[in-house]
């Protein structure tokens, strides 16, 4: 059995590992773009699947921990000149602890309530952020072009961002893989069937939650880190953008909430099918109605997602998919 | 907490806000499909650029196509302005084909467009602004519309050394960003309400309040971060310089600070709804400042559709058809003449798009013009030589006068272009008119004090 756990993780991580190389090995700047945009909506996914998929709380303003991240790294990369390494993941590791401490209170409420509350989280931070002057207010924060020089010019600094962002995919992967099959993993499915029952059986909603929220913090600071590296600019409107949580929610609904698998295959559909539909001349002008249409009648006819209905449907899938 | 099935039907209500939220981002643009090869709009202008501005060759020259690339907020916040700018790019790249394209000595370059919908995000920006180099193989580059999204355009353009023109972004910050290929068409933030305060002070000595009030977002507060101590400088007393948030609807709260505080001038605003809606609440509340200037909003024809409260406000704008910029006062300045009239402009425009342009469309043409102007003077589509052109442009048109900073810290910038100030007048029958109020030898009427 563990065997075959680890067949369906070593699998994820050889397909990712495989697709992300061929931009790089083909020197495709164009396809390594797309490809960098993949990545960082299965680290979007993915990161709130871990609270969504795992523990049944539903966050709307997830992409709070994006901006934060990305606001705190950009600050420390244009103050101090710290490397990107560095200040994401003291970006990251900040972010988390924001999370712990915002997830203690509000983790208490349950359904509707706590969605809601998320929303306002990600609005209080936008307005905090539009105030606060070292961010540089509504201006936001930009880099002087030279700044990538530290790099080896501005190429060299966008294949770094592609790197890490292959990193920070990877790592949320794993990270996705073992919690769900560890017995915390377990003690947070059993807080999503039924909280009072999971009590009862010895599982502590409150430390578990906490815990789960600040790690599916982390991974979205980073990815906001590095996209706001290689952006070269950051400001609240694309920092905190709440369209953007939205996004992520329906690539999970899309491919799966609770697998592993499922927010990667929703996350990839979901931008391949965009991205089509925008660069498509005949459809280009249709694509937020298609786009729309087809995930409607996916999310209304295949509840459990992609990777969910072949689950249920094929054995084979079952034994070798998370 | 959330059962499963509840986390099911969650998907359902999170496509459904997703479809809302894509909805408000606003329909797609209706004018164009994203790849427009240089067939004319409807009618094209009377007089193409092209044809008054090349000497004829001597031998018959090579016919090449010139690929330019650019990306347009179909949806999205910015979609509005963007599709009038897209809309002026379009006429230029029209009226050149009519012209028989733009003509050096060894080749004739005929412009082809290729854009995508950037969905007004910096992440699509950047993704398709790589396409266009490299996938599209696109020759040079025109900007998205926004300070933020050029400023993401830019970065991509710089890292390939592409040439590229920003068509609509303001912002000073991006111009001084160390980057070596990007030029910029619109006047800077950091001039957009400076020239209210020569105005006042040449033209009404007497006040000596004024008031900021802003939207609280990247454009309007670089122009409120310049106007503010430029009026202090010029001996202003500001009495409030407070901000408020982007998509503000009630502004009560400022009105009844401003009050008691009687500041004689009012200046700020930010983008279309909030200047509109503040105007139409100042009238409401008889505010009595006797000069408002709000950024955007007043220079929009649709401005006059509040009434009355638009009698009086004050409007930057970087062009105004009633501007009339000629072959003749560009010699009495000394510049050298490029394009069409004004008023070839405006008819092309009109009969294209059934619309009045606004100076987004003047900006999107505008930059056409840019490459076209680089192209013709270096006699070669090669970035090198078109921005030592580039480097050397100082002329009139009728977007008013091109000059562009060669300074290091500041290369591109634009440094020749003005702005002009209109104001919401009643003519003698009592019907509302915009006119031209400074500068004082571009004016078609004197500025007026709110009643």
């Amino acid at each position: 059995m563990k065997a075959l756990q680890n067949v369906s993780l070593w699998g994820l991580l050889v397909v990712i590992v495989a697709a992300t190389a061929i931009p790089i090995l083909l020197d495709a700047p164009a396809m390594r773009e797309e490809y960098f945009s993949m990545l960082m909506v299965i680290v979007l996914a993915s990161s709130i699947n871990i609270i969504v998929g795992y523990t049944g709380y539903v966050s709307f303003g997830h992409i709070v921990f994006f901006g934060l991240g990305g606001y705190v790294a950009f600050w420390l990369m244009q103050t101090f000149a710290m490397h990107l390494a560095p200040a994401a993941v003291i970006g990251g590791l900040f972010t988390s602890l924001v999370a712990m401490l915002i997830g203690m209170p509000v983790l208490r409420l349950r359904g509707a309530y706590f969605a809601l509350a998320t929303i306002g989280i990600n609005e209080a931070m936008r307005t905090f952020v539009t105030n606060f002057d070292p961010f540089g207010g509504s201006v936001g924060m930009f880099f002087n072009f030279s700044v990538y020089d530290a790099y080896g010019g501005a190429k060299a600094a966008g294949q770094l961002a592609y790197y890490a962002m292959i990193a920070v995919a990877l790592a949320v992967v794993v990270t996705s893989f073992f919690i769900k099959k560890s017995k915390f993993g377990l003690g947070l499915m059993a807080i999503r069937e039924d909280q009072d029952t999971a009590m009862v059986l010895g599982v502590n909603p409150s430390r578990a939650k906490v815990i789960t929220y600040t790690v599916s913090a982390f991974f979205p600071a980073l990815a906001g880190a590095i996209f706001f590296f290689k952006n070269g600019i950051i400001e609240p409107g694309a920092a905190f953008d709440l369209h953007r949580s939205i996004e992520s929610l329906v690539m999970v609904m899309l491919g799966g909430y609770g697998t592993v698998a499922g927010p990667i295959v929703g996350a990839v559909l979901y931008d391949r099918l965009r991205t089509f539909l925008i660069t498509s001349e005949t459809f280009s002008s249709l694509h937020l109605f298609i786009a729309g249409a087809l995930l409607l009648v996916i999310v209304l006819f295949v509840t459990a997602g992609i990777v969910g209905w072949l689950r249920n449907r094929f054995t084979l899938v079952r034994r070798y998919v998370e | 907490m959330f059962r499963l099935g509840r986390v099911k039907w969650l998907g359902v209500v999170a496509t459904i806000v997703a479809l809302a939220l894509t909805a408000c981002g606003g329909p797609a643009a209706t004018s164009a499909p994203t790849t427009s090869p240089t067939k004319p709009p409807a009618v094209p202008t009377a007089a193409p650029v092209g044809a008054a501005t090349t000497a004829p060759t001597t031998a018959p020259a090579a016919t090449k196509k010139l690929v330019i690339g650019y990306t347009a907020s179909q949806t999205g916040a910015q979609n509005v302005a963007s599709a009038k700018q897209v809309e002026g790019l379009k006429l230029w790249a029209a009226d050149v084909t009519k012209a028989g394209g733009i003509k050096t000595k060894d080749a004739i370059y005929m412009p082809e467009l290729k854009s995508y919908d950037d969905e007004s995000k910096t992440d699509r920006v950047q993704a398709l602004y790589t396409k266009l180099i490299s996938d599209d193989k696109v020759d040079l580059l025109i900007s998205p519309y926004s300070s933020t999204l050029v400023k993401a355009a830019a970065v991509v353009s710089e890292q390939n050394g592409k040439l590229m023109i920003t068509a609509g972004g303001a912002d000073d910050l991006t111009m001084e960003a160390g980057f070596k290929n990007i030029y910029q068409v619109y006047t800077p933030a950091s001039r957009y309400l400076t020239g209210v305060v020569d105005m006042l002070k040449k033209l009404d000595p007497s006040v000596k309040k004024v008031a900021i009030v802003n939207e609280k977002d990247s454009f309007s507060t670089t122009v409120a971060a310049a106007l503010l101590p430029y009026a202090k400088a010029q001996g202003y007393d500001v009495v409030l310089n407070e901000s408020y948030d982007s998509n503000s609807t009630d502004f009560v709260p400022f009105i009844n600070k401003l009050t008691p505080l009687a500041p004689e001038a009012i200046l700020g605003g930010g983008h279309f709804q909030d200047g509109t809606t503040f105007a139409k609440q100042m009238k409401e509340r008889n505010v009595s400042a006797k000069y408002v200037a709000l950024l955007v909003a007043p220079p929009e024809p649709t401005f006059i559709e509040i009434g009355d409260a638009a009698q009086g406000i004050i409007g930057p704008s970087q062009w105004e058809p009633l501007v009339k910029f000629s072959a003749e006062s560009a010699k009495a300045a000394g510049l050298a003449w490029y394009g069409p009239s004004v008023q070839q402009f405006m008819d092309g425009y009109q009969a294209a798009y059934k619309s009045e342009p606004s100076y987004h469309s003047a900006g999107g043409y505008a930059a056409g013009m840019m490459l076209q102007k680089a192209i013709e003077d270096a006699g070669s589509a090669d970035p090198e030589k078109m921005k030592a052109a580039l480097d050397k442009v100082d002329m009139l048109s009728f977007y008013g006068r091109v000059k562009f900073s060669v300074d290091a810290k500041t290369h591109g910038k634009q440094e020749g272009h003005g702005m002009v100030y209109m104001q919401w007048q009643k003519d003698a029958a009592g019907k509302l008119m915009r006119q031209i109020v400074w500068p004082l030898e571009a004016k078609s009427a004197d500025v007026q004090p709110r009643k």
